[in-house]
């Protein structure tokens, strides 16, 4: 009977967690929703949609302005993932690897710059920027979008490149290798699903991201999909349900690499989060 | 920590100079995005610089830190700020704690549903500011229906009303840093031995009181450390009230990040909106050494 009772009382606890989970998780499934029915349906405010249409995505897509914010954030996007990637790989080795004078500073020094947030840097940011002549450029939103992921993945990296043995690197040494070489050759292919997750981590925060564009671009052939979102809110003649698909394109790539990379994901966050 | 430094030794294969060489573009970055940045704003924060008056910055002394002193508007941010930072960790504690509770249990819909309960974290700001406004849409929203039932909202959005705005986006701001601390205090409650549980069981403890004696003293340095983490990213916040409201209405949303974006950008006083970050950095490094320091007292 006291068995009986604990199933009972799971079965509910984990019917309250799907009620609990669909109620938090509302406001985004209500997005995903309105981006594939009709205007005059969303007006019914119910949740439940009478009629799917993608004409919303066809709209966005046929939209000169949307297309040039979609290249441009794919084009930022990738240059941020493939330089952070080139960036924290050597910076993680040796953080790993070696035993120096500074090593603590500077792994303390890179943790550091991911605790600051973009708000407190932006006013000098936004100065040198425009001072350098580099205002309304992709170069300096790049440059700029470099920060928001690459502490996470060095200490991320570094992580796993803890996990390799050393000694596996010391042999291919000893057979004729450079150090480097062995890093390229053993190492590397061992933490390439790391390499891969904080690539498309990088890539995804970049497309994302709204203050640094907003500061810097103001010219239409260099926004980015995030300021291309806010000029759809035409205010005489606009589309709920344009908007919600333009979001669910912005939402798109963040779906999927939290599908594809969740474990990495959360041991991210906390190594960010905590050990700072 | 002995076993540690007797394992890495340094080898004798590379040069000295070759972990510099490895690290050195990382540390570049960081010093060219976070501390030339700040150096700069401190320079700045003592110029004399009024875009429409002087095209080129002048040293100033105090006068910016004098201005804000006396800045009417500036300290109604500074306030509601306070009001905004520790009403979205106060939300985000009371929707994570029961919701890491529930979760932590053993079965395939508690692991599946601690994985989506990610989502608000992860999501753009753009994306859940825009949903959001669509649910308090007066013309089509549904949430809005249902705060016009409750009598809460009139016949215009809840986000026209200075008196509600602050108080909804707060709430939206805390449910959007929820999931980490769900995931921090899950982690927590995960390493509390069962066997705690079961002696408290034997001595006749109720639930609520295994709750206060065992649950309770387990994670909150978790939460006390999560809470100032996400209290920092409050306290920095632009995103969200800019996207859902650009501060208003009539400033009831404005807090410290919109004032200094709007000092740049509206008002043209770079060097001032420097001295309001300046300003931001030390009374966040106050706030969070205080908090340490009071966690660790028993």
């Amino acid at each position: 009977m006291n068995r009986g009772n604990k199933r009972l009382r799971g079965a509910f606890l984990d019917l309250l967690t799907i009620l609990l989970l669909g109620l938090v998780l509302l406001p985004i499934i209500w997005v995903f929703v309105a981006s594939i029915r009709p205007d005059a349906d969303i007006m019914s405010r119910s949740l439940i949609p009478m009629q799917i249409t993608f004409d919303h995505f066809a709209e966005i897509f046929s939209r000169g302005d949307f297309l040039v914010a979609l290249r441009n954030s794919l084009i930022v996007g990738s240059l941020v993932a493939v330089c952070t990637v080139l960036i924290a790989v050597p910076a993680a080795y040796s953080l790993s690897r070696f035993t120096y004078l500074g090593r603590d500073f500077i792994g303390f020094l890179i943790l550091a710059t991911q605790m600051l947030p973009a708000v407190a840097v932006l006013v000098p940011l936004v100065v040198i920027i425009r001072s350098l002549g580099l205002a309304n450029t992709l170069t300096a939103l790049t440059f700029t979008h470099l920060a928001l992921g690459l502490p996470i993945a060095v200490w991320m990296l570094k992580g796993y490149i803890d996990a390799v043995p050393r000694e596996l690197e010391e042999a291919a040494v000893i057979d004729g290798s450079s150090q480097l070489g062995a890093m390229v050759r053993i190492t590397l292919p061992l933490i390439r699903p790391a390499v891969v997750a904080v690539g498309t981590f990088a890539f995804v925060l970049s497309w994302g991201e709204f203050l640094l564009a907003l500061a810097l671009i103001t010219s239409a052939e260099v926004k980015t999909l995030p300021l291309a979102l806010q000029t759809l809110f035409d205010p005489y003649s606009f589309s709920w349900g344009v908007v919600m698909a333009g979001g669910v394109v912005i939402a798109a790539p963040t779906v999927v690499l939290f599908l594809l990379f969740r474990n990495q994901l959360v041991g991210g966050l906390t190594a960010g989060g905590i050990k700072g | 920590m002995s076993t540690s430094a007797h394992v890495h030794v340094p080898r004798a294969f590379g040069k000295a100079s070759l972990p510099y060489a490895l690290v050195a573009p990382a540390i570049l970055v960081a010093l060219a995005i976070a501390v030339l940045p700040l150096l700069y704003a401190l320079w700045l924060s003592f110029q004399d610089w009024y875009l429409l008056r002087n095209p080129q910055p002048v040293w100033g002394g105090l006068v910016n830190f004098e201005a804000l002193l006396t800045d009417g508007a500036l300290w109604r941010a500074f306030w509601r700020t306070w009001v905004w930072t520790l009403g979205t960790v106060a939300v985000e504690i009371a929707l994570a704690l029961p919701l890491a509770l529930l979760l932590n249990r053993d079965t395939t819909i508690a692991r599946l549903a601690s994985a989506l309960i990610l989502l608000p974290w992860v999501m753009p700001f753009i994306v859940l500011g825009y949903g959001w406004r669509f649910l308090l849409d007066s013309e089509v929203g549904a949430l809005h229906a249902l705060l016009q039932f409750f009598g809460i909202a009139g016949n215009s959005s809840i986000l026209n009303d200075p008196n509600l705005a602050l108080a909804v986006i707060t709430f939206i701001s805390g449910w959007k840093g929820m999931p980490f601390m769900v995931l921090a205090l899950l982690a927590a409650l995960k390493s509390i031995p069962d066997e705690l549980y079961e002696a408290a069981a034997i001595d006749g403890a109720g639930p609520w009181q295994r709750f206060a004696s065992i649950t309770l003293p387990s994670i909150q340095n978790t939460m006390l450390i999560i809470g100032l983490v996400l209290g920092i990213l409050a306290f920095y916040s632009f995103d969200l009230p800019w996207i859902m409201a650009r501060g208003g209405p009539q400033d009831a949303t404005t807090i410290l990040g919109i004032t200094m974006f709007k000092a740049v950008f509206t008002d043209l006083r770079p060097a001032y909106a420097a001295a309001i970050s300046v300003v931001m950095l030390a009374i966040l490094a106050a706030a969070s050494f205080l908090t340490l320091k009071l966690g660790r007292l028993p």
